[in-house]
Formats: C-alpha cells, structure tokens, sequence
C-alpha cells in the first residue's frame, strides 16, 4: 500500500544501524599505496590531449588551474604515467558546470583507456547542504572554505591515471601522503592546495606504469623486496690472483608488485662484504660500482686470503625498497709460495 | 536498429519526448524567455497517467559564477517545452503524475511549486523560512517530504512532511550524525522505492553515501552507512543498489540486502546504471558494462538473471537516474532511455531514443506516438 508520510510517522523512531562491508572493496590499508580502479591502463608515457567541452568551457581562472594541474601530473608522475596536453582537437574533454558527476560533490571524470577520458568541474557559487562552493581560483582574495581547483584537476587526473582514493589512518596524520583522496580538503587545512602526487599515489602509478628508468627513485609509499646476489669469475685463486666480482641487484619476483616485479635496480650502493674464516664479523671491503647493464655491480679485486664474501644492499632511508643480504660466497686463495706481498687485501 | 513504425502499432503507449526535440529549438542561440506559470486552480497535486513528462535542470553561469538554474519542462509530443529561471540554489524532482516539483531559495526563503505540465500552470505549495535542499510528492500524491537545512549554520534539520491540503508540516526524520568517514554532507536526496512503500533519504558526502530507509506508515527506519557506497541507483525487492564511493566511472554497482548479510557486486566496473522494469514488470538493474556505453546488460536486483540488451552503437548513453541525468522523464515500465552524454537532449541536432528490455528494440524520439 502506498501511503503518504503523514503527521502521525513522523515522530522520530530508533535509527536500527546496520553495517555492510562490500565485499569487493579494495583491500588497502593507511599509508599504503593508493588502490588502484578497474579497467584498462593507458600507455607508458602516452600523451593524453584535452580540449575544453563545448558549451561548458571552464572560466579563464579554471583554465588555469587545469592546465597547472596537467603539468603537476606531469612533472611529480615519477613513473612512466600517461601525460597530459592541453590542445584545442584532444580527444578527451574537460568541462565546467553539472555534467553527469551524479551525487559526487566537486567533480567527477570517466576513462576510456587507452583512448581518452572526461572530466568535470563543479561551477563556484553552487550551494551544497553544507554551503556553497567556492573556488580559491575564482576569487581575488582567496577566503578559508574556498577549494583549490588545481588540487582538485590533480586529483581528478590522478583517477584517470588509475589511482583509487587513498586510504588514511584514522586521524588522517598521512593525509599528504597522497592527493587523491575521498575528502577533499578546503583552504586553510594542511593539504588543500596539494600540487604534486604524494608518495603513495606514486606508488601505484609506478606500479602499474613502471619507474622512469630503472635507476629512478621507489616512491617511499612501497615496500619492495629487494634481491641482491654475488657472483665471482674463480672461486680458486692464486695468491694476489685478481677476481672479477659481480652483484645484481633487483626487484623481488612477485606478481603483487605489478610492473616493478623483477626490475632491475640501477644506481644504488652495494658493498662487498668479508668475513675472515673463523670469524662471526663482516667489515666492508668495497663499494661496488654500477655497471651496465642497469642492476649489475662489478668490480675487479686481488686478493690475498682465504675468506667469506656477501654484498649488501642497506635498506634507504628516502625510499621503497627493503635491503637484502646476498648469500655467502667463499673464495680460496692459495698460500704465498714466493716473494709475497704484505699481508691484507688490495682491492 | 531503429524502429518506429512497428511500435507505432504495438505498443501505443510509448508517447513520450516530443517534446524534448521540441526543446531544440528553444534552448539554442539566444535563451528563451522564461516562463513564469500562471497558478493552478484547485487543490495541488499530481493527476494519472503522467507518461511523456519530462524535465532538466540546467546552471546559468555567468563569468563562471553560477547564478542560477533553468529548468526546462514538458510533455511529449504534445507542448513546446518551457523554462523557468530558479534561482542559484535550486532543485526540480518528478515527474510525479503529470507535475514536476520545482524548490528555488532567494536568501530569505524558500519556494515550492508543482508545475502541472498538462494544464500549463503551477501551484505555490510551500514557504519556509528553512533552507529547502530537495522535495518529492509522495507516492499517493497527498503530501510533500523536503529536507532541510538551517538558513545561517547550514545544519541539518532533518526530513519533513508537507501534507498538499494545506496542514502543518511534520518532521519525520533528525539529523543525520556526522561521521568523519564520509566527511561533510553534499547532497542529501529523496526519492522512494519502487513499490513506493519506503522513504529513501540520500546523503552523500564529497564521494560516499548513507541511505536511511523508511516507513512512512510506522515512522521506522534504518540506516546503511558504508564508506564503500556511492550514489543511489534505487531500492527494490527489500535491497538498496548503489554505486560504490567512486569519483567517476566506471564503478561497481553494488546490492545490498536492507537487513544485512552479503553485498552483490552486480557490475564491478559500470558506467551509466538506472533501475527500470523489465517485460514481465520485474525490476531489473540496467548498466553499461563498460564505459563507453558499448554493452549494456540487465540483471535483478539479487544478481541473477543477468542478460544482455541490444545498444545501436551511436554517441547516446544511457540516462540514469535524476541525480545524474540533471532530469528525468516518465516513461512506460520495460523500457530505458538513452540519450546524449546521458541526458535528456536540449542541444539542436540531439535526440533522445527508448530501448526495450530485454530486446533493444528502438524508438527514434521524433516518431512519437499519440
């Protein structure tokens, strides 16, 4: 029976709560990477270009804001993310108004990778239950409560790319660790006018679209294993007999690590380790160098001893990757039999 | 492929958006001037029948700035649309038999009208002092429920019914409490289930949803609040079926059982999804399976049933519900619309198309029936 809300229901009842979990959500925790959307990717370093949809064409100061946003994604993809190029015959447009961002509240996109995509802009002065949107764009003075729309344009690209919102921790301490996020922040609070990806966007994009080169950064969001082994030319020297050393250094195989799994890390430091027979202690002996190709370390040695060898990759400070221990190595030098140098190791 | 002729035959009562392609020629080049409905004799309220009448509400934007919205209504095949100028903060629901229900706030109130399509006039149904965000009549017709928010804290104020004969207004549900999950609330909808049986309270904040559901004939209800759930897509067979909290498409649509147990992920990367009927009056869940709008599928609410819908491959879209349509039309049961970007068409050269389930079968919007 269809009835209407009359007086008599409207006297407020107990809210019975109920809580559901979609099963599908993606499993992220805080400060991880960024959970990454369905669908398709675009191209390693593809060039997506945009015009302004007709008859919904941003304000100049949303133009702007856009555009700089398109060169933040450029600049801070730290991966080989798609790009992005304003020009007026692009095939993925960008509009300003209502659009169809359905009940989302400041803009919305759809990706059609590897194609194109679209995106909208919500217009300032539009009033929300909780007021009206302002854009700090399109005022002279900016006023606390205003949105950033280059934030917002980063954001948005961010979605196109592939990224899904960042999951925080519960008091939001790791809010700038990514720009992509469920609530957007308005000006004055800590992230609003965030203009770079955050290293837990970049995480994602690097795994999906791979590092720059192979001696690039890992964004500090991952936490890759790492492997590092040791090779040498003759494990049976002579005494002061030189030795080729060479150690490898890469990504973990591992499927979850996307397009990063099993790469090749250039440009780090590896240390050749020696531990005397009998003794328990390593002390460095060298410092690798990086050779080519890219993840390989070599370096020629003589040496004068009998000893244990590892190489090891210490875990960075500034970055996503776990160190590793190569196993151990031992290498047999043959005694001195005639004019032998002094005792030690020369590198 | 289209066809019109033998539908013209078979099934006359597809009579709808004339009208819209009439609006072509109004909305193009300079505005047209707005109209201002003479009012309505006798008491406000929805008539039958109603099929054909459609509405879209559109910003006015000045120099960037939104200055306020025109909502342009009409009947199919039978009227040259109209536009009514609101004002920036403004809303349109409906159709509801025949009639749209038009809010607009000039700062110091806010102003309810049900625009009665078919008579070409209005009815001034309410005044309030209180900030009215959105509206919808009633299934049988016989009252109002608006949300509100106070005029200078922008809090909420909760859910009121409105009866149209003339009775004070009650509230029928609080304030929702604020929960830093889903941040503050943007949009706050109503609308009722397919049955008409259940109040459906919408809000959203910047990308998730909460639902409360409720019984207008015992005043219950209850709440589903899932970070995980977007926009509301409908509510039929006792399940609510949303979009999961994303900030575009695609995105999953997602049924959830009202009184708990196991979500179904019915599409897990959609575009356009609407909750129609489908040919032996059962609801079904119509989704683009992909973006672009290529492959279109329908499947019940519970996840079973899913089968295909035969799409023309041309640049409509599916339109889907009021929030994201900016509109809607009301339209025989078994069939969805399509239309340009997923709206109904103003721009000179565009055309909205019905389609029916589980067919495909077409109708050009200019061959309409009488």
């Amino acid at each position: 029976m269809r009835q209407s809300l009359s007086p008599v229901a409207r006297l407020a009842r107990p809210v019975i709560v109920v809580a559901v979990l979609v099963a599908s959500a993606p499993a992220a925790s805080a400060h991880a990477p960024d959970p990454s959307l369905g669908g398709s990717l675009f191209g390693q370093n593809q060039v997506l270009e945009f015009r302004w949809r007709s008859g919904s064409v941003p304000p100049p100061e949303l133009r702007t804001a856009i555009r700089a946003a398109a060169d933040d994604s450029n600049d801070t993809r730290a991966s080989r993310a798609a790009t992005f190029a304003y020009d007026a015959a692009g095939a993925s447009v960008i509009g300003y108004g209502t659009g169809t961002c359905g009940v989302n509240g400041i803009g919305c996109f759809t990706r059609s990778a590897p194609t194109s995509f679209t995106m909208w802009l919500r217009e300032h002065g539009r009033a929300f239950d909780w007021g009206t949107l302002r854009w700090c764009q399109m005022q002279s003075t900016p006023t606390n409560g205003c949105y950033d729309a280059e934030t917002i344009t980063l954001d948005e690209f961010g979605h196109v790319e592939i990224l899904g919102h960042h999951v925080n921790y519960a008091d939001e301490r790791d809010y700038t660790d990514a720009v992509v996020q469920t609530v957007s922040r308005s000006r004055p609070k800590t992230g609003y006018n965030m203009h770079f990806y955050g290293p837990c966007d970049t995480a994602t994009l690097q795994m999906k679209y791979d590092v720059t080169t192979l001696s690039s950064p890992y964004s500090s969001c991952l936490d890759l294993v790492t492997v590092v082994t040791l090779g040498f030319s003759d494990t049976s020297l002579p005494h002061g007999g030189a030795v080729d050393v060479t150690a490898l250094l890469r990504v973990a195989t591992n499927t979850g690590y996307g397009r990063l799994s099993a790469n090749p890390i250039g440009a780090r430091t590896i240390r050749l380790q020696r531990r005397a027979i009998g003794s328990t202690t390593w002390t460095n002996l060298v410092t690798l160098p990086h050779a080519s190709p890219t993840g390989t370390y070599r370096a020629t040695i003589r040496l004068y001893g009998t000893a244990d060898f590892r190489t090891t990759f210490a875990t960075p400070t500034s970055e996503g990757l776990r160190g590793d221990t190569s196993s151990t190595v031992r290498v047999t030098v043959a005694p001195c039999t005639a004019n032998c140098p002094q005792p030690g190791i020369e590198p | 492929m289209v066809e019109s002729r033998w539908l013209r035959r078979l099934v006359p009562v597809v009579a709808v958006f004339g009208s819209v392609v009439a609006a072509v020629s109004t909305t193009t080049g300079a505005p047209p001037a707005a109209w201002i409905p003479p009012a309505c004799a006798g008491p406000p309220g929805p008539g039958p029948g109603g099929i054909g009448a459609w509405y879209r509400l559109d910003p006015v934007i000045t120099d960037g700035v939104r200055t306020g919205q025109r909502l342009t209504v009409g009947r199919a095949a039978t009227d040259a649309p109209a536009s009514i100028d609101l004002g920036p903060e403004s809303f349109a629901s409906g159709p509801f038999g025949g009639t749209v229900l038009a809010g607009t706030d000039d700062g110091r109130s806010s102003r309810l009208s049900l625009v009665d399509l078919a008579a070409g006039c209005a009815w001034a149904v309410a005044e309030a002092v209180d900030v009215v965000r959105h509206a919808a009549i009633a299934p049988d017709g016989r009252s109002i429920v608006e949300f509100r928010v106070d005029r200078r804290t922008r809090a909420d104020l909760g859910v009121w019914a409105r009866p149209l004969d003339g009775a004070p207004p009650g509230r029928v549900l609080g304030p929702l409490e604020s929960d830093p999950r889903f941040g503050p609330t943007w949009l706050t909808e109503l609308s009722w289930s397919d049955d008409g049986r259940t109040l459906v309270v919408e809000s959203c904040g910047e990308v998730a949803c909460r639902f409360r559901l409720v019984d207008p004939t015992t005043g219950d209800s209850s709440l589903v609040a899932d970070p995980l759930l977007g926009g509301l897509v409908g509510v039929a067979e006792e399940r609510i079926i949303a979009r999961g909290a994303c900030r575009g498409l695609p995105c999953p649509v997602v049924s959830v059982d009202r009184g708990g147990g196991r979500p179904v992920i019915l599409a897990d990367a959609a575009g356009q999804a609407v909750l129609a009927t489908d040919e032996a009056g059962r609801a079904v869940v119509v989704h683009e399976r992909d973006v672009d709008g290529r492959v279109v599928s329908a499947v019940r609410p519970d996840g079973t049933d899913a089968r295909p819908i035969p799409v023309a491959v041309d640049d409509r879209r599916l339109v889907g519900p009021a929030a994201w349509a900016g509109g809607a039309v009301d339209h025989p049961p078994g069939w969805v619309v399509f239309g340009p970007d997923g709206r109904l068409p103003v721009a000179e050269g565009q055309s909205a198309v019905l389609r029916r389930i589980p067919d495909g079968r077409t109708v050009t919007i200019d061959e309409v029936l009488r």
